[in-house]
């Protein structure tokens, strides 16, 4: 057909075409464009096709092979890991919980430098000798906006740019910072002045040769106040950096600040040459690493692809390249890890699916890993709040918390009871030697008594004309948590407190928290611990932008500031351990426990950390894993 | 006629402006910004420097009406901005990367509707009180009733888990297409189907159509060339309007079937609150029911001779 004879409806109005003709013609083209867009998208979908091949779409479950022993489970106890991660919460809060897991044993400070960089931990999730090829497939639960190191931050983002990026440090499964560019590093007396040896061995993806100038450029790049780097405050403190030679990179701070190593050292270095040539936006969609691998297509909805790098300076990886498809619907991740789609889900399942991976049969070839959060499920409190201000009143909410309850019957035993602000798995700082919280209501009901909280004869206690009563602002469509809320509503009407449970958006609970408007909300947060960093300056200093519950204590301001210009170890284990003490003490917010955190492999992942501890890091190492079919 | 479509034209563009405001309003008017949604607790590590850096990067520390003429400003010329949360990306390219997926999935969907409910309705009409007919309202009814999400999570199962035909997410080769454009296509079937056997029985009551078997057509030719053809009229309208219907149900089945469309983009984009980008969809959605309603008002005038536009 002609172009001119293309039927339009002023065509038919002005009586050049028959209505009949154009109801005709537009019926064709109107069946015509679906058909022929099926078909284009048939033709040419076939970007799935060869990771499905690499991936042993045809057993990836391992459903033909046999299942030797595969399964490795690393339940954490109390004593060992808490819990971490959100199996079913919502995500806007919790979601760089897990990213972020991971920190230093404080002997990274000291000479850790001086380890060779291999690897710290027997492969678990395997025997035999490493098999090469495959493609491993990890499911995400929301786009990767940017591959850029300023922006790894979601856990989602952090699986493949964390694998493209190298860092001077890199945590391990066990929160010890291990050398990675650099070989060694050292510390002045004064704690003002590090000094890292880098590799001279190592090569950018694009076969261009690494050296300290590299790592002097992101810093500064970083942290320039002028390029506006979410990453900036990482190098807070930093008032120099240079590079006298090709391999040697002078930090200098003007204060010291024990958590820069592990915030600055665990930076991702990217190349001069490429990012000071093509800009930071364009750097996010265009990364160049010294990582195991290599981006080869990015489709930031969609997946992201990689593939290994031949030239990684540890050895080329086991396997051809890594994947992560972005599937937002957890159900629907748990599917495709069933049906062997995927090898891992790096965003958590929901709690059903996570116990049926752990203990059905059906999956006992796949391998189960539950490691810990460091973001404690609490209830920030408003202690500005004329009821929630007095110590004796939150120290009763307490004791008239059946935690046990909330872990065992609403969270099916997925927790660890949280004893202050810092989990239990970063096991140097953790402080176990605190006030403790059994549920005990009739310690809270005396606490009340004496504090002057009369019972009424509505059943909610009184002091001066003031109810003891309040409003929780928990967080809007929030089931995984509101069970909680109303179980602790119950436990304390018991004692006499009225608790009212409202909801609202995040957003707006964490403004009116800043406001002084909200009283109670309840989420997940770090009060220091993350990347294994006990620092709580943002959350507990009097001033903090993040100070939730508008705590105000002047010897924790000091402990906070003593801490970040420690360099001592154990010096900062004494500080960290006070600071733990003087939260279970006052209260500032109800800690109630760390989830668990769940990361599930599929039967043909080999080569997995055993028992690791920190969340989500195993994805870092996959250059060390490999994919065995046969499994 | 022109004068019609022009003024409709001008209509649509008050529209649209007043749609932008009031999208823009309620987006200011949501608690938080792109900054702290994107960083989400990184945001702790923060200093308060850094922040507001952070804000005056994105322009967000500007007063909400200067921020909204200066996009006013760039959309009139066609500049859609940048996404703050894919930094760097402009937005129209975004849009356009995830409206093709959607175009496929919502015109297969309205062609697998119209083929199935329209065949449906109306042999239920002509079958009336049949097990066919009663059978077609049940299963319309479901169609109706089910949500979306529910359909699609149980398709997933059954097919994908117990099955193993289709994959469960994703896009890719046409085994992919089935199940999205199913579940998005249920309810639109059902509701035309309800149109289309609701429209034959109005028209198979009249007395036209009394005549035309009284001058001794075939049925056949009664039932096609009379009846159906009229019947079709209310159709028409409101296939087009469905269209935005069919477009804000994209929104749940690309989030459960991971299809990198335009309603997973948007839902991904309030989340994590990158003004610019759900400006941008709604301004694009606002666009696309303004023209589908013109064009549905031009068709109707072209198939029904009793309208005429002035």
């Amino acid at each position: 057909m002609d172009r001119s004879e293309l039927p339009t409806p002023l065509t038919v109005l002005e009586g050049r075409l028959s209505r009949r003709t154009m109801l005709r013609r537009s019926l064709a083209v109107g069946l015509a464009v679906p058909a022929v867009g099926s078909l284009l998208a048939a033709c040419g979908g076939d970007d799935d096709d060869d990771d499905d091949d690499d991936s042993g779409d045809d057993d990836g479950d391992g459903g033909d092979a046999d299942p030797t022993a595969t399964t490795q489970r690393s339940v954490p106890t109390a004593g060992v890991a808490g819990g971490g991660g959100d199996a079913t919460a919502t995500e806007a809060d919790d979601e760089p919980t897990e990213a972020d897991d991971g920190g230093d044993e404080p002997t990274a400070t000291e000479d850790a430098g001086e380890a060779e960089p291999t690897a710290t931990e027997e492969p678990a999730g395997g025997s035999g000798d490493p098999v090469q090829g495959g493609v491993f497939v990890a499911l995400g639960h929301h786009e990767i906006s940017s591959l850029s190191p300023d922006d790894w931050g979601p856990s989602v983002h952090y699986f493949i740019v964390g694998n493209i990026h190298s860092r001077l440090l890199k945590l391990d499964n066990y929160y010890t910072l291990q050398p990675d560019l650099a070989e060694s590093f050292e510390v002045s007396e004064d704690g003002l002045t590090y000094t890292f040896a880098t590799r001279s061995e190592v090569l950018w993806h694009d076969g261009e040769s690494f050296s300290a100038n590299d790592v002097t450029y992101t810093f500064n790049f970083y942290r320039d106040p002028e390029n506006a780097a979410a990453s900036a405050s990482n190098y807070q403190g930093v008032v120099d950096v240079q590079s006298p030679d090709d391999s040697t990179v002078v930090v200098t701070l003007d204060t010291p600040n024990a958590a820069f190593l592990t915030r600055a050292g665990q930076a991702g270095i990217v190349a001069e040459h490429h990012h000071g040539a093509i800009g930071e936006d364009a750097y996010k969609a265009d990364p160049l690493g010294t990582g195991p691998w290599m981006l080869q297509e990015w489709r930031a909805a969609e997946f992201t692809e990689c593939v290994a790098f031949p030239d990684y300076w540890e050895g080329p990886p086991n396997m051809d390249g890594i994947r992560e498809n972005i599937v937002p619907e957890a159900s629907v991740r748990a599917i495709a890890l069933q049906n062997g789609e995927a090898d891992s889900a790096v965003w958590p399942l929901v709690t059903d699916d996570h116990l049926r991976f752990r203990d059905d049969a059906e999956f006992s070839d796949f391998t189960v890993q539950v490691t810990s959060s460091v973001a404690v499920n609490h209830f920030p409190l408003n202690n500005e709040h004329p009821v929630l201000s007095d110590k004796s009143v939150r120290q009763a909410m307490m004791f008239a918390m059946d935690r046990e309850a909330i872990r065992d019957d609403l969270w099916q035993g997925l927790a660890v009871l949280a004893t202050a602000n810092l989990s239990p798995a970063i096991e140097f700082y953790y402080e176990a030697d605190v006030a403790q919280y059994p549920y005990d209501p009739d310690q809270a009901a005396t606490l009340l008594d004496e504090a002057g909280w009369v019972m009424g004869d509505d059943g909610v206690r009184e002091k001066d004309g003031q109810k003891l009563e309040w409003t929780c602002t928990i967080i809007t469509g929030d089931q995984a948590r509101r069970p909680e809320a109303e179980l602790v509503q119950a436990n304390f009407a018991d004692v006499g407190m009225a608790m009212t449970i409202e909801e609202a958006p995040v957003a707006t609970i964490q403004e009116g928290q800043r406001a002084g408007t909200i009283d109670m909300s309840l989420y997940n947060w770090t009060y220091g611990g993350s990347s294994g960093e006990p620092d709580p300056s943002n959350t507990l200093r009097s001033d903090a932008r993040n100070n939730w519950s508008l705590y105000k204590n002047e010897r924790m301001d000091e402990l906070v500031d003593q801490g970040l210009i420690e360099t001592d170890p154990e010096v900062r284990r004494e500080i960290y351990s006070e600071v733990q003490k003087i939260v279970a003490e006052d209260v500032p917010f109800l800690f109630v426990k760390y989830w668990d955190w769940f990361n599930i492999f599929s039967p043909r992942t080999q080569g997995l950390p055993d028992g690791p501890l920190v969340a989500g890091n195993q994805y870092q190492f996959l250059h060390q894993m490999w994919l065995d079919d046969e499994s | 006629m022109y004068r019609y479509v022009i003024q409709r034209l001008l209509q649509g563009i008050i529209v649209l402006f007043l749609v932008s405001i009031a999208t823009f309003g309620i987006l200011q008017a949501a608690p938080g910004n792109p900054v702290e949604t994107m960083l989400g607790e990184g945001a702790t590590q923060l200093t308060q420097e850094d922040y507001d850096r952070l804000l005056q990067k994105w322009g967000l520390d500007k007063p909400w009406y200067e921020q909204y003429f200066t996009w006013l400003g760039n959309f009139v010329t066609g500049d859609f901005g940048q996404s703050m949360v894919r930094a760097g990306v402009p937005v129209h390219e975004m849009v356009l990367e995830a409206a093709w997926p959607t175009i496929q999935l919502t015109s297969l969907s309205l062609a697998f509707a119209i083929l199935v409910a329209l065949p449906a309705g109306m042999i239920a009409a002509i079958r009336r009180y049949s097990i066919f007919d009663s059978g077609i309202m049940v299963w319309a009814s479901a169609g109706i009733a089910l949500p979306n999400f529910w359909v699609g999570l149980m398709l997933i199962i059954l097919l994908a888990l117990y099955l193993g035909w289709l994959p469960p997410s994703g896009g890719g080769d046409w085994k992919h297409y089935i199940m999205p454009v199913f579940v998005l296509a249920i309810n639109e079937t059902a509701v035309l189907a309800r149109l289309m056997r609701g429209a034959m029985l109005e028209v198979l009551g009249q007395d036209y159509i009394t005549t035309a078997r009284a001058k001794g057509l075939r049925e056949y030719v009664v039932i096609v060339r009379h009846a159906v053809r009229n019947a079709l009229l209310p159709i028409v309208t409101v296939v087009g309007l469905r269209m935005a219907f069919l477009l804000s149900g994209t929104v749940v089945v690309e989030s459960i079937f991971a299809w990198p469309g335009i309603g997973q983009l948007f839902i991904t984009s309030v989340n994590r609150s990158d003004y610019q980008v759900v400006q941008a969809i709604v301004v694009l959605f606002t666009v696309l029911v303004i023209v589908a309603n013109i064009v549905t008002d031009l068709t109707y005038a072209i198939i029904d001779p009793r309208i005429r536009l002035n």
